[in-house]
């Protein structure tokens, strides 16, 4: 903030002019300003989990994520074993599906007194746009999702079916739940770390977290320990560059220098030896 | 010459070729496996998931090998920006709603270019890992030119002086061996093969030495000694061995 106060609208525009190195008695000018508090993103992350094997990643049926209702009934035979319980087909198919990532992560501030405050979490816009406008859709004909999936069953690992996932928000019940869009979206990398909630930014000078104690309250219903996985919860903000990783700012200098150097001793060599070549002589 | 010398199917270039594939496979997976480590979008949304991370890596592979061209002429790279062009128009076309809509089970990767080939963190990786791949294959063949420069590299780096070689043509047109009808004529020495030049050093060493040497030249023998110019026509190169062809005109001579 530069408060120099070289223009008239500036507060300290009467200081600067007035002040001399005689005046005795301080001058006082005061400058408003907001401080910006960014989103805070929390993640959940898992570690050892193979959401990349192909036989994983075959196992799904896009026709009817995308509200097909002949596939809805009759689902794709990349979802074996997971495409039929019994005789009803199951929505939605497949093993990724089946896996939903179900531990519920709620925050809470713990302040001076020792009471909880909740933390707000928003539970939308943690999916991509073109995911849950184009890629997934609810089964058509049936604004009353219980109806419209009414032949199917629910995924063998589910607690509850596809259509009660959101039942408050008809914009993120069934297909389109955010959560599930973000679960589908299978990760690269064994390690790998998916968007649960956004903490919105407050207003004025708030700070996002305030500095203090607190809570993380688990319902704990995802095993991991079978495959010596890990869960994890992550807050972080985000820059342009995307979370936290040097890795990508270490390998331009490391690079950079190699090249600098390079050049250098390159540059050495064809001054020594360009002489020498093109006063040579063609022997042949 | 080159093929004589068998440089490039050896076991020798085998072996190179083998160990700059394995260095570029290792830094096209690597490089973008640790930028893409635990990342996410700059709106925080994923983009470490398979088909995000699979087009990085492929976009990084046409990139490095794109750039990996011998000769920048300019049909060479108009055809290489169009392929560049041409897989950018491609994987928008298969990656974007319509091709889904027509076939969701053909096209599952959907919304995947848009979303994730605008952050310039992906752009970033993409440029160090071409210039990483690159690296290696530049500096090679720089140290090549420079060191051990082959005759092609040679005969490109020289000029070739034009106007030397005009003068003799028209001082000599008129005059052709013909007319030296008292002397001997050229039949020996063209089906001698004499007529190629001889190297003082044998650098190539495919060429074999047929018919005559040149300790048995007379001047008397050819044409009485006469040469159009007068004088030894290739000053540049000293150390050649004096055929008698020298003497009379040649085209073969300073410019390859």
């Amino acid at each position: 903030i530069d408060y120099t106060g070289v223009s008239s609208d500036s507060p300290c525009y009467n200081c600067a002019k007035n002040f001399t190195w005689n005046t005795t008695e301080p001058c006082v000018c005061t400058v408003n300003f907001t401080l910006l508090q960014p989103n805070v993103f929390m993640y959940y992350g898992l570690s050892n989990f193979y959401q990349n094997h192909r036989r994983y990643v075959k196992s799904r049926d896009d026709r009817q994520l995308n509200g097909d209702l002949s596939a809805l009934t009759d689902p794709s035979k990349e979802c074996e074993p997971y495409r039929k319980s019994g005789d009803v087909s199951i929505a939605p198919c497949g093993a990724i599906a089946n896996s939903l990532f179900n531990d519920t992560l709620v925050l809470y501030y713990v302040d001076s007194n020792n009471s909880k405050i909740e933390v707000p979490l928003v539970k939308k816009g943690i999916a991509w746009w073109t995911d849950k406008h184009v890629k997934f859709r609810n089964p058509a004909g049936n604004s009353n999702l219980t109806l419209a999936f009414q032949d199917t069953a629910k995924p063998v690992n589910w607690a509850k079916p596809v259509y009660e996932l959101d039942p408050s928000d008809p914009d993120n019940n069934g297909f389109i739940n955010e959560d599930f869009i973000v679960w589908m979206r299978t990760a690269a990398l064994p390690t790998f770390r998916k968007l649960y909630r956004i903490i919105q930014k407050k207003s004025g000078t708030t700070p996002t977290l305030p500095n203090g104690n607190y809570m993380l309250n688990i319902t704990y219903n995802y095993p991991v320990l079978s495959f010596d996985g890990r869960k994890r919860m992550i807050l972080s903000t985000i820059s342009w560059m995307g979370g936290k990783n040097p890795f990508l700012g270490i390998a331009y200098i490391t690079v950079g220098s190699i090249c600098f150097f390079l050049g250098v001793v390159l540059l050495i060599i064809h001054h020594k030896y360009d002489n020498r070549n093109t006063s040579a002589d063609i022997p042949s | 010459v080159d093929c004589q010398l068998n440089l490039y199917f050896s076991k020798k270039s085998f072996f190179k070729c083998a160990l700059h594939s394995c260095y570029s496979s290792l830094v096209l997976f690597f490089i973008p496996y640790a930028a893409m480590y635990d990342t996410v979008r700059d709106d925080g949304k994923d983009i470490a998931d398979y088909q995000s991370f699979a087009l990085l890596t492929q976009t990084c592979l046409l990139f490095a090998v794109s750039i990996q061209m011998s000769y920048w002429t300019a049909v060479n790279t108009i055809f290489v920006l169009g392929s560049l062009v041409m897989y950018f128009a491609v994987t928008f076309t298969m990656y974007s709603n319509g091709m889904f809509t027509i076939l969701p089970s053909a096209f599952p990767f959907i919304g995947t270019a848009r979303n994730s080939l605008n952050q310039p963190n992906v752009w970033l990786t993409i440029f160090l890992t071409s210039i990483l791949c690159v690296l290696p294959v530049i500096t090679n063949r720089f140290l090549m030119i420079q060191l051990c420069p082959t005759i092609n590299d040679k005969a490109k780096a020289t000029p070739a002086p034009p106007t030397q070689r005009a003068r003799i043509r028209r001082t000599s047109s008129r005059r052709s061996g013909y007319a030296f009808s008292h002397a001997q004529g050229y039949g020996d020495l063209v089906t001698s093969g004499r007529f190629l030049r001889r190297p003082a050093l044998t650098r190539s060493s495919g060429f074999t030495h047929v018919g005559r040497t040149t300790t048995s030249f007379s001047p008397m023998g050819r044409s009485a000694g006469y040469s159009p110019t007068g004088r030894p026509q290739n000053n540049k190169v000293p150390n050649v061995e004096v055929t008698s062809l020298q003497m009379y005109r040649t085209i073969t001579d300073s410019a390859p």
